[in-house]
C-alpha cells in the first residue's frame, strides 16, 4: 500500500466482463488486455453424437435439464464443423438474452481462463447504456447466487470507454458488431435519454460485403472446410478440395463461418473515404489485393470504399449524425465539454478511415463556436477493448473499492439495490 | 555540471560551489580541488570528445600490463542494499471505512501497515443534502407545483447524484411526475435549501435565479443554433461594421485635417508665406528617405522658415509680441540670428511698427531658410562625393567626372539659394535684402 497512494491503484483481485454481440473480454482488472475474448456464439449439439472433444464439454453437472447437450465455446472449438452443431448467440440488442448460454460461457470464463473459483473475484461487468432493470438485476442475481462472488458492479460500457481514455466527461462514439451508438457520459454517468443509436455496424458491413462478394460470383468456402488449394492467377477459377465430411454442416454454421471469411475481408479491404463517396477521387485510390480462403484472389478498387460509405452515407444513421443528435439532446452548458472530447472506441471503427471521415462529419455539424476533438487510441487493442480497459482501471482503483455491492448487501437488500448502487 | 563546463569551455570554478553546509558554516573545509594535477589545455583544434578519451581523471598514464588491484581483483564488489530482510507483502483482508457494509476485500498489503485505516477511505466525500421533516415541509416547504413526493424524489436523487442536475433530470422518474427542466429542479432545490438554512438560523442563503438561467440557456441555445448562413452573414456583418467605422475614422480625421488647413491658410494669409499650404501636413511625417533620394531635402527646404504665430484671435497684445521667435525655434538657430542680425547692423528688438514687424519677421524667417539651404546643399553634396566614392570602388579605374553646376561654389550657392528664395517667397512681397 506504501507505494498505492501514489497513482491511487488498488488492486484487490477483481475480474472485468465485459460482454458484447461479438465477442465477450474477460480478465483481471489492472492488466492492460483481456485475458481472453471468447466469440459470443455458443455452438449446441444433441449429446449422442460421438464426443469428438471431452475437454470441450464444460462442467455442467449442476444443471440437469441441460445434460442432453453439449455446448461448444471459444474460437477452436466453433470453427471445426461438427454434426448437428448449431450456433446461437446469447446477446439481443446490446443485452444478455440467453441466460441458459450466457451461463455457460461465464462457466467455460471461469475455468479454462480466469481458472479460479469465483468466489474469490469481486466481478464488475459492463452492460449497455439502455440495459433494462429486470436484466440487470438478473445479472445480479446470477453472479451472486450461482457464482457466490463476493462484490458485484455493473458500469456501462461507455463510461468505461470514456474512463480508459482518462475521461469522465465525455461523448462516447461506439461503433460495434451490431451497432453504433453516441453515448453522453457526464462525470462518468451515462445521460440516458440523450443516447442514440443506429444499427449500422461491422455486422451490417459484413452483410453488404457478402451481397457485393456472392454477385460478383466469388466462393465463399470458409477456411475450416478446405482441405487444399491450388495457386491460381488472378481472377482466375479457384481451385481447391474441399474436406469430405460425413455430414452437413448445420445453416448457423454455415454463416457464422462465412461471416468470419467476410469479416476478414472486410477488416483487411474496407476502407472508408475521407469526403462524401466519389467515384472519380476514389478510383484514383490505389487498390488492395485480397485473396479468399478458396485460394481466388483478385484486386478491390472502388468497391472498398462503396462499401465503407455505408457506414456514413445514410442521411439519420451515419455516424457523425448522430453523434451531433446525442450532443444535440444535452443540456447546452454541456455540449462544449462533450464536443471537446469525442471518445471513438468498438471494433468497428478500425475500418480505415472510419475517424477521419467521423471527424470530419462531426465538425460540419458542430457549431463552430465549439472545439471539436476526437480521442481515439492507436492500437487495435485499446480500440476493440476500450470498455474492458476501462474496467480494468476502474475495479483497480482505490477509491473504487466502496462502490461495490457486496455480498452482505445482496443479502440485506436484494437483487434490487443494483440499480441504485450502480446508476 | 563537469562536463557542462567543459562544453562551455569554462575553467572549473576554484571554489567550492554554494551549498547548503558553506552557507550555514557547519561544513569542514572541503579539500581543494585535485591541486596537484595540472589542467593540460586542450590542443586548438581537437575535439572536447576526442581530448576527454585522451586522459583521465588523475591524468596517470594508464597502466601497460593489467595490475592487480588487491581485494576482489577485477570482480567488482556486490552493492550492498541495506542489510535489512526485505519487508514482506501479503494478500491480506481489509475493510474499508468509507463502506457502510464492512464488507472485506483482500489485496497486496505489508503487514506493517496493517493498523493504518484504509488510505482512500478520506476521499469519500459527499454531499450535504438537507432533510427535513413531515411537519417542517407542512409549514414552510409546500409548493403549488411540487406535491411531497415529487419533493422527495428530487432530494433522493440529488443524494444520490451529488447535485449533479443534468443527471438527476436525466434519470427523474418521468413514469410518476411530469417531466422537469435543471432549471425547475435547481429552483426547487434551492428553495427548498434556502428555506431550511433560514430556519436553522444561518446567515448567508444562497437563491437561484431560475428565470436568469432559463434565460441564459435559451440565448446559448440560440447561438449554438445558428445555421452556417447566419454565422457567414454574421460575420459579414461584423466585417462591414468594422469597415464602416474606419471610414467614419477616415473621414473625421480629413477633416480634421482640413480644419488645420484652413486655420493655418489663415495664418499665410496674414503673413506672405503660403507655401505651406501647398505641402499637405500628412507629408511633412515623410517616410524615410532613401540616400539618393533629395526630394526630402527640399521639401524640408521647401517648409523651413519660422512660422510666426496668428494673434489675432488672442485679444489685445503688443505688436512687439509678434515679433517674437516662436518657441519651436532652436537655442543654435536664434543664436545664428542674433549674430547676422548683428553682421548687417540691425537691431535685435527694433520697434515695432506695422511694417517692422512684418519685415523683420520675413528677414529673419529667410535667415533661417538661408542656413537650412545651406546645410541641405552640404548633405546633397556629402551624398555626391560619397556615391563617387562608391562608384569608383565598385568600378575601378573609372572615376567619376561630376559636371561642374553640381560641384559645390559659393557663386552657385548664391544663384541657388537665390532661385530657391524666388520659388518658396510668395509673389506680392519685395525679395528680401
Amino acid at each position: 500500500m506504501s507505494g498505492g497512494m501514489l497513482y491511487g491503484g488498488d488492486e484487490i483481485g477483481a475480474l472485468v466482463f465485459d460482454p458484447g454481440h461479438h465477442s465477450l473480454r474477460v480478465g483481471y482488472a489492472q492488466e492492460d488486455t483481456p485475458k481472453a475474448e471468447i466469440p459470443a456464439v455458443v455452438g449446441v449439439a444433441p449429446d449422442e453424437a460421438i464426443k469428438l472433444e471431452a475437454e470441450s464439454k464444460p462442467d455442467d453437472s449442476n444443471v440437469s435439464s441441460q445434460s442432453q447437450h453439449k455446448y461448444y465455446i471459444d474460437t477452436t472449438f466453433l470453427h471445426t464443423p461438427r454434426v448437428n452443431m448449431e450456433l446461437h448467440s446469447y446477446m439481443k440488442d446490446g443485452m444478455i438474452e440467453n441466460w441458459d448460454m450466457f451461463e455457460k460461457i461465464l462457466d467455460y470464463s471461469y475455468d479454462k481462463i480466469i481458472q479460479s473459483e469465483s468466489h474469490y473475484h469481486p466481478v464488475l461487468f459492463s452492460e449497455s447504456p439502455w440495459n433494462q432493470r429486470q436484466k440487470r438485476e438478473r445479472l445480479t442475481e446470477l453472479m451472486f447466487e450461482k457464482y457466490k462472488v463476493p462484490a458485484f458492479f455493473l458500469v456501462k460500457n461507455a463510461v468505461l470507454a470514456a474512463f480508459a481514455t482518462g475521461r469522465a466527461t465525455a461523448l462516447v462514439i461506439d461503433s460495434g458488431a451490431t451497432h453504433t451508438s453516441a453515448v453522453p457520459v457526464l462525470d462518468g454517468y451515462v445521460i440516458s435519454n440523450a443516447v442514440v443509436k443506429s444499427p449500422l455496424g461491422g455486422d451490417y458491413l459484413i452483410l453488404r460485403a457478402r451481397e457485393m462478394l456472392e454477385q460478383m460470383g466469388i466462393d465463399l468456402t470458409p477456411a475450416a472446410l478446405i482441405a487444399s488449394k491450388d495457386v491460381v492467377r488472378d481472377k482466375d477459377k479457384p481451385r481447391f478440395v474441399k474436406k469430405k465430411l460425413s455430414f452437413q454442416p448445420s445453416n448457423s454454421w454455415m454463416t457464422y463461418m462465412v461471416k468470419k471469411t467476410v469479416q476478414d475481408f472486410q477488416q483487411s479491404v474496407l476502407q472508408v473515404s475521407e469526403s462524401q463517396y466519389d467515384e472519380r477521387v476514389v478510383s484514383n485510390i490505389p487498390s488492395v489485393h485480397y485473396e479468399f480462403p478458396t485460394g481466388y484472389h483478385q484486386d478491390f478498387g472502388t468497391e472498398r470504399f462503396k462499401l465503407a460509405e455505408g457506414l456514413f452515407d445514410h442521411a439519420m444513421l451515419g455516424a457523425g449524425y448522430i453523434a451531433a443528435t446525442s450532443a444535440g439532446m444535452c443540456d447546452v452548458d454541456i455540449r462544449p465539454a462533450l464536443y471537446s472530447s469525442v471518445v471513438l472506441t468498438g471494433g468497428n471503427s478500425l475500418v480505415q478511415g472510419f475517424s477521419d471521415r467521423l471527424s470530419r462529419d462531426l465538425s460540419v455539424r458542430t457549431p463552430s463556436s465549439a472545439r471539436l476533438k476526437m480521442i481515439a487510441a492507436n492500437g487495435s487493442v485499446e480500440r476493440r477493448f476500450g470498455s474492458w480497459v476501462g474496467g480494468s482501471i476502474l475495479a483497480a482503483i482505490g477509491t473504487f473499492q466502496q462502490m461495490w455491492m457486496s455480498m452482505q448487501e445482496y443479502q440485506e437488500s436484494g437483487k434490487s439495490q443494483i440499480d441504485r448502487k450502480c446508476p | 555540471m563537469a562536463d557542462v563546463r567543459d562544453i562551455m569551455e569554462l575553467d572549473r570554478p576554484g571554489t567550492p560551489e554554494i551549498t547548503r553546509e558553506t552557507i550555514l558554516g557547519t561544513d569542514k573545509p572541503k579539500k581543494k580541488f585535485t591541486p596537484g594535477t595540472k589542467i593540460s589545455k586542450r590542443p586548438e583544434g581537437m575535439h572536447r570528445e576526442v581530448f576527454a578519451l585522451l586522459y583521465n581523471d588523475n591524468k596517470d598514464v594508464p597502466p601497460l600490463f593489467p595490475s592487480d588491484t588487491g581485494g576482489n581483483g577485477y570482480k567488482q564488489t556486490k552493492i550492498k542494499l541495506g542489510m535489512r530482510r526485505p519487508r514482506k507483502w501479503e494478500w491480506m483482508a481489509f475493510t474499508n471505512p468509507a463502506r457502510s457494509d464492512n464488507a472485506t476485500f483482500y489485496h497486496w498489503r505489508r503487514p506493517s501497515d496493517d493498523a493504518k485505516e484504509y488510505p482512500f477511505a478520506k476521499f469519500n466525500k459527499k454531499v450535504d443534502v438537507p432533510t427535513y421533516t413531515d411537519v417542517e415541509y407542512q409549514q414552510h416547504l409546500t409548493s403549488d407545483t411540487w406535491t411531497k413526493e415529487e419533493t422527495d424524489h428530487l432530494m433522493d436523487l440529488a443524494q444520490q447524484f451529488d447535485l449533479r442536475f443534468i443527471i438527476i433530470a436525466d434519470r427523474y422518474d418521468t413514469q410518476k411526475f411530469s417531466k422537469r427542466s435543471v432549471e425547475d429542479l435547481k429552483e426547487r432545490y434551492y428553495k427548498i435549501n434556502g428555506i431550511l438554512a433560514k430556519l436553522n438560523g444561518e446567515k448567508k442563503i444562497y437563491t437561484y435565479d431560475a428565470d436568469h438561467e432559463r434565460r441564459r440557456k435559451e440565448q446559448l441555445k440560440k447561438l449554438y443554433d445558428r445555421t452556417p448562413e447566419q454565422i457567414e452573414e454574421e460575420q459579414f456583418l461584423i466585417s462591414e461594421l468594422k469597415k464602416i467605422e474606419a471610414r467614419k475614422k477616415e473621414r473625421e480625421r480629413k477633416t480634421q485635417d482640413l480644419q488645420k488647413l484652413i486655420s493655418q491658410a489663415d495664418i499665410q494669409n496674414d503673413t506672405p508665406r503660403k507655401t505651406d499650404k501647398k505641402i499637405p501636413k500628412k507629408k511633412l511625417s515623410n517616410p524615410r528617405p532613401s540616400r539618393v533620394d533629395t526630394s526630402y531635402i527640399l521639401q524640408a527646404v521647401e517648409t523651413a522658415g519660422i512660422k510666426f504665430p496668428d494673434y489675432k484671435n488672442s485679444g489685445v497684445s503688443l505688436r512687439s509680441q509678434r515679433m517674437k521667435l516662436p518657441a519651436n525655434i532652436g537655442q543654435k538657430k536664434s543664436k545664428a540670428i542674433e549674430q547676422s542680425l548683428q553682421e548687417m547692423g540691425l537691431e535685435l528688438n527694433p520697434t515695432a511698427t506695422e511694417d517692422i514687424c512684418q519685415h523683420f519677421n520675413e528677414l529673419r524667417s529667410d535667415m533661417v531658410l538661408l542656413m537650412e539651404i545651406k546645410s541641405a546643399l552640404e548633405t546633397c553634396e556629402y551624398d555626391l562625393q560619397s556615391l563617387r566614392h562608391q562608384y569608383e570602388a565598385l568600378a575601378p579605374g573609372k572615376t567619376l567626372i561630376i559636371p561642374a553646376q553640381l560641384t559645390n561654389s559659393e557663386q552657385e550657392n548664391k544663384i541657388n539659394t537665390g532661385e530657391i528664395i524666388d520659388v518658396v517667397g510668395s509673389p506680392g512681397t519685395p525679395l528680401n535684402t
